[in-house]
């Protein structure tokens, strides 16, 4: 028994060192159902989105599937500043309920992930479901925190659009919408997919995206369903949002994945960029354009950015296609410092064009 | 031949001097020459066409329509089935089979002797072949967006001065009765005095990823389709589609800036001027060979205070269109012959005599014929097309360089950002250079 206390004492004391080590981050309980496999495998998912912002300290629990004796099931909401709701199973004992909603009514904040029933009225089995497919997703909302600078319209893969949520509640937002067209068995509305709640002096967001499917599970590997979760969660336990829209946001263009569910960082980017060809993606091409619009009037940035440029360009292993798109975009943003990588592959006939464009630009400002 | 040539030569007279249909007094009255009424061939604006795709037919199409005001004798195109149909087309219309083809506008453009040329091209060739077309006295109808950058915009807009041509640009909106009455109140303070313009433009659309290197269709001329714009294998993309990349166009943004962005700079005094300041943001495909901005936002501040937010219409209260915005309301026009005001009251209004009457055309391609004849400036001049596009193409820096651009609208310079004025011109592909004036 002592043995079994030193250890939870160890335990708790090297979460508590880990978590010092990152700085404010979000206490949050994860709560799962037990009642199917792709519960879990969408609560490791969730797990992993979370975890990828850094911004959260994750504890995962499973609550008792359907039917099993939820007496001991006391989930200790008040120690938590986020709860996660991905449970798929039957409805709580009316004390957590209660609970639960009185941690809101004290300003926590809850993420509500994919419900099987109605998240806002409470009311069971009033939603349906459309079939799989590609849709596209309007945001409704601009001006609020979770869905602020995200692209107007977005496509999102292989996903279920749900019906019959009721959206009448007080302060309750719905701040992106889909078509559910009926050659999808839908129900030819507009139906929230995503909705924020101010609820007392907390916050419920709910992501009606992310239906689980094996064995791609496209729909929870949309960067625009990854990237408007985390930020639904910042903003639930917080009332804010400081992460940025990532570059990789969907857009009316067309459904963006991430199948690693990381955001792309510098280092990948670049490694990624040398190696360009046709007609691999451009995509860590279009970070790095991201990137320098977003350091913009900052020289330390963007000269950081230039030195992984010329890095390209003075790789002898990167490739011919790679080089113009950096030849390209020196044109205009090259300082003194890419000169010499420019000038050092005049001799390369594949690149004539694209040299002498680059220098043809820079001399203007030279 | 030499009576058409000896038509073009008094056509050019008649544009030099200043109210050529008052001193010429046999020419027929505008509005009567599309009638159909005996016209003599001598009389006949003598046309061809270098870009004969889809837009270039509709163009055609148009001129065709007006009967005998005009005569098509030449059509130039780099893809060989395009051409085909034009010829075809051309040669129905004149019963006979006659209509000469090119497939290199410099050989179109020394061999024919024509009074006007009709141009749809991608947006990439503009600064040469508009240039090289008014160099050889040639009245022009171009299509919008009239460049792909500012500094072929300026080209431009000092040839056709130089050579005192006849130019007409495709922004047909402005010989549609709702926007130019929308305008014309507008700029007679029907809304009050204008402080706001909202410009909603088209949004982006589907991409298509990225696809591999393709063979090369044989009716096209690929390398000369490309001409100055950076050397790329075909991957199945060249016509209509060009406009979803940048190297050869700007987007929706400055495709339908000559449409909506020309009526707010119309109805706002604003045609012969550029804002000072330009600030906002694109959505950009994260990836895929299309990666022209599939939404845009951004603001321009006028050395007279007004502003103007341009913007894909997802983001706008009124969609598509342009919304004049005053002190006493507001005025909406769009396409589909809409027109709307905060109060209803405002679409009533009589101008008066003393007030601003706007240019009036019931008919942009028979007011160009009308021109030629007239010698008077058509409804669409090139200056006032260069400013709507300005307008596009210095947002479209402003979001590339996510920075604010201060823009000297009389210099036509960028102040005090060396990164992007570089992006006010593009060096060409050799052997081609933007001809000199």
């Amino acid at each position: 028994m002592k043995k079994q206390y030193l250890s939870l004492f160890l335990a708790v004391l090297l979460i508590t060192l880990f978590s010092s080590c990152r700085k404010d981050t979000i206490k949050t309980l994860l709560i799962t159902g037990q009642s199917e496999n792709s519960g879990q495998a969408s609560s490791e998912i969730i797990r992993q989105i979370l975890d990828e912002t850094g911004m959260f300290s994750l504890t995962v629990i499973a609550a008792p599937g359907e039917g099993e004796n939820m007496s001991g099931f006391k989930p200790a909401f008040p120690k938590y500043e986020l709860i996660v709701l991905n449970y798929g199973g039957g409805a709580w004992p009316e004390e957590i309920n209660a609970a639960l909603t009185g941690y809101v009514n004290n300003g926590g904040g809850v993420v509500v992930c994919n419900p099987k029933s109605d998240p806002l009225s409470g009311v069971p089995d009033n939603m349906t479901k459309s079939e799989r497919h590609d849709f596209e997703i309007r945001t409704v909302v601009t001006d609020h925190p979770v869905t602020a600078g995200l692209p107007s319209r977005w496509f999102h893969p292989g996903d279920e659009i749900t019906h019959g949520i009721d959206a009448s509640g007080e302060d309750v937002q719905i701040l992106a919408t889909a078509l559910s067209d009926t050659a999808f068995r839908g129900s030819g509305r507009r139906e929230p997919v995503l909705v924020a709640r101010n609820y007392g002096n907390g916050r419920i967001f709910t992501t009606l995206l992310g239906s689980p499917d094996d064995p791609d599970n496209a729909a929870m590997h949309c960067a625009g369903f990854i990237v408007t979760l985390q930020r639904g969660a910042e903003w639930a336990a917080t009332g804010a949002v400081t992460q940025e829209v990532p570059f990789d946001f969907p857009t009316a263009a067309g459904t963006v994945l991430r199948p690693d569910i990381k955001a792309t960082d510098y280092e990948t980017a670049f490694a990624n960029i040398g190696s360009y060809d046709i007609p691999k993606s451009t995509r860590y091409f279009t970070w790095l354009q991201s990137q320098i619009r977003k350091a913009a009037g900052d020289e330390v940035a963007l000269l950081k950015l230039e030195k992984g440029m010329v890095n390209i360009l003075e790789d002898g292993k990167a490739t011919v296609e790679a080089k113009k798109l950096i030849l390209r975009e020196l044109s205009w943003m090259g300082t003194d410092y890419s000169l010499p990588a420019i000038k050092a592959l005049e001799g390369v006939a594949e690149l004539k064009d694209d040299v002498r464009f680059a220098e043809e630009r820079l001399q203007i400002s030279n | 031949m030499s009576k058409r040539t000896s038509r073009r030569e008094f056509v050019k007279h008649s544009a030099a001097a200043a109210a050529g249909i008052f001193v010429v007094p046999h020419i027929v009255p505008s509005s009567v020459l599309g009638m159909g009424t005996g016209m003599a061939p001598s009389d006949r604006v003598v046309m061809g066409a270098i870009g004969t795709g889809s837009q270039g037919m509709s163009n055609m199409r148009d001129f065709l329509e007006l009967g005998k005001a005009v005569q098509f004798v030449a059509v130039c195109d780099v893809d060989a089935v395009n051409l085909k149909r034009a010829k075809d087309t051309v040669d129905a219309a004149n019963k006979n089979t006659d209509c000469r083809t090119y497939g290199d506008f410099r050989e179109f453009l020394e061999k024919e002797k024509l009074d006007a040329v009709s141009i749809a091209l991608p947006d990439h060739w503009h600064g040469i072949i508009y240039t090289e077309a008014v160099n050889k006295k040639l009245h022009v109808y171009g299509e919008k967006p009239i460049c792909r950058t500012i500094k072929d915009g300026q080209t431009i807009v000092a040839a056709v001065k130089k050579n005192n041509v006849i130019w007409q640009t495709g922004s047909w909106q402005r010989s549609l009765p709702n926007f130019h009455r929308g305008a014309e109140l507008a700029i007679n303070g029907r809304a009050g005095k204008i402080s706001y313009i909202e410009v909603g433009l088209p949004d982006g659309g589907r991409g298509i990823g990225t696809p591999p290197v393709k063979e090369i269709p044989p009716e096209l001329n690929w390398e000369m389709w490309l001409g100055p714009a950076p050397k790329v294998p075909y991957r199945g993309v060249s016509h209509w589609n060009w406009r979803w990349i940048l190297d050869y166009s700007g987007g929706q943004l400055t495709d339908w800036a000559g449409h909506h962005i020309d009526i707010a700079n119309w109805g706002a005094g604003l045609e012969h001027t550029g804002p000072v300041e330009i600030s906002g943001t694109g959505v950009y495909p994260p990836e895929g060979i299309y990666n022209a901005p599939v939404e845009y936002d951004f603001t321009c501040k006028y050395a007279n205070g007004i502003e103007m937010r341009v913007a894909n219409a997802s983001r706008l209260k009124l969609g598509m269109g342009t919304t004049w915005h005053g002190d006493k309301g507001w005025i909406h026009t769009d396409r589909g012959n809409r027109l709307s005001a905060s109060d209803p009251k405002i679409l009533e209004e009589v101008i008066g005599d003393n007030e601003v009457h706007l240019y009036k055309s019931d008919h942009h391609w028979q007011n160009f014929i009308d021109c030629i004849h007239s010698g008077n400036q058509a409804i669409a001049p090139v200056d006032v097309a260069y400013r709507a596009v300005s307008v596009a193409l210095l947002g479209e820096i402003a979001m590339t360089t996510g920075e604010t651009i201060r823009w000297d609208p009389d210099k036509q310079e960028i102040i005090g950002n060396p990164r992007a004025s570089r992006l006010l011109s593009r060096p060409y592909c050799q052997p081609w250079t933007l001809p000199t004036i």
